[in-house]
């Protein structure tokens, strides 16, 4: 089971060409979303794409640059919602850029959702509800 | 008054709910003895305890004059489901990036 997303993907471009793929806001639009990204630590940005009601999210992410190494890492939090205040998304998103191999090799991790992966990790670790299903099939027994 | 039903994320955003799962993932416990935990009136935990049972977190069985209450997958399969989307998303945004670098290698 995942609990946090991580993707790798090899590219044969080098790092600065992928890196403007990841920062240039014009180019981030051809393949991630509309954006006004800039590679500068503390800007705030947003990424706008379509409603997704069933995830209480109105299409509007509001996202914060936190690490900028050029042509290296690049980090941004990013929060939305419904679009009434509430917050239901609370991500990190890091991108890695490693010279490999006459290419780019780059990581992303998208982790940090507010209490849902520990939610998940929880039920999943403990178990908890397979366990407490035994107890209550012997509690019933006995009664 | 019924209650309107939340989902799954209005029903985790309630840290006296959470605190309530965490407790039910140690063992199930009855109304009475989840209350215990609480600072709160005895009708104020039954009102999450009605949030958690309609959003599928939890399953309540009458045994005796008793109220058992223990987690159940269903609600948790909502939160899963949503991880399971981004990570698609991801997918294909990166199969989409790697078509446009391609691209640009032939010109």
């Amino acid at each position: 089971m995942q609990k946090i997303i991580n993707h790798k993907v090899f590219f044969s471009q080098t790092p600065e060409e992928v890196w403007a793929y990841l920062t240039r806001p014009e180019l981030v639009e051809l393949w991630l979303m509309k954006t006004d990204i800039q590679p500068t630590e503390g800007h705030q940005f947003q990424f706008w794409t379509r409603p997704m009601p069933n995830f209480d999210f109105d299409g509007n992410a509001y996202c914060t640059v936190l690490e900028v190494v050029p042509f290296q890492k690049l980090s941004y939090s990013c929060k939305g919602g419904p679009g009434d205040g509430r917050i239901t998304l609370d991500s990190v998103v890091v991108w890695t850029l490693l010279k490999k191999d006459n290419g780019t090799e780059l990581e992303l991790v998208h982790s940090g959702f507010k209490e849902v992966e520990n939610m998940l990790m929880y039920n999943i670790m403990n178990e908890g509800w397979l366990k407490n299903m035994n107890k209550i099939g012997e509690l019933i027994k006995a009664s | 008054m019924a209650q309107p039903a939340l989902d799954a994320f209005q029903v985790i955003a309630d840290p006296s709910r959470r605190q309530m799962l965490y407790l039910l993932a140690e063992s199930s416990l009855t109304i009475n003895s989840l209350a215990e935990n609480f600072d709160m009136s005895r009708p104020a935990v039954s009102k999450h305890v009605k949030i958690l049972y309609g959003a599928g977190f939890i399953s309540i069985q009458d045994i005796g004059r008793e109220r058992h209450c223990s987690l159940k997958q269903d609600g948790f399969n909502a939160l899963q489901e949503w991880i399971n989307y981004f990570d698609k998303f991801w997918i294909n945004k990166l199969k989409k990036l790697e078509h446009l670098l391609n691209q640009k290698n032939k010109q």
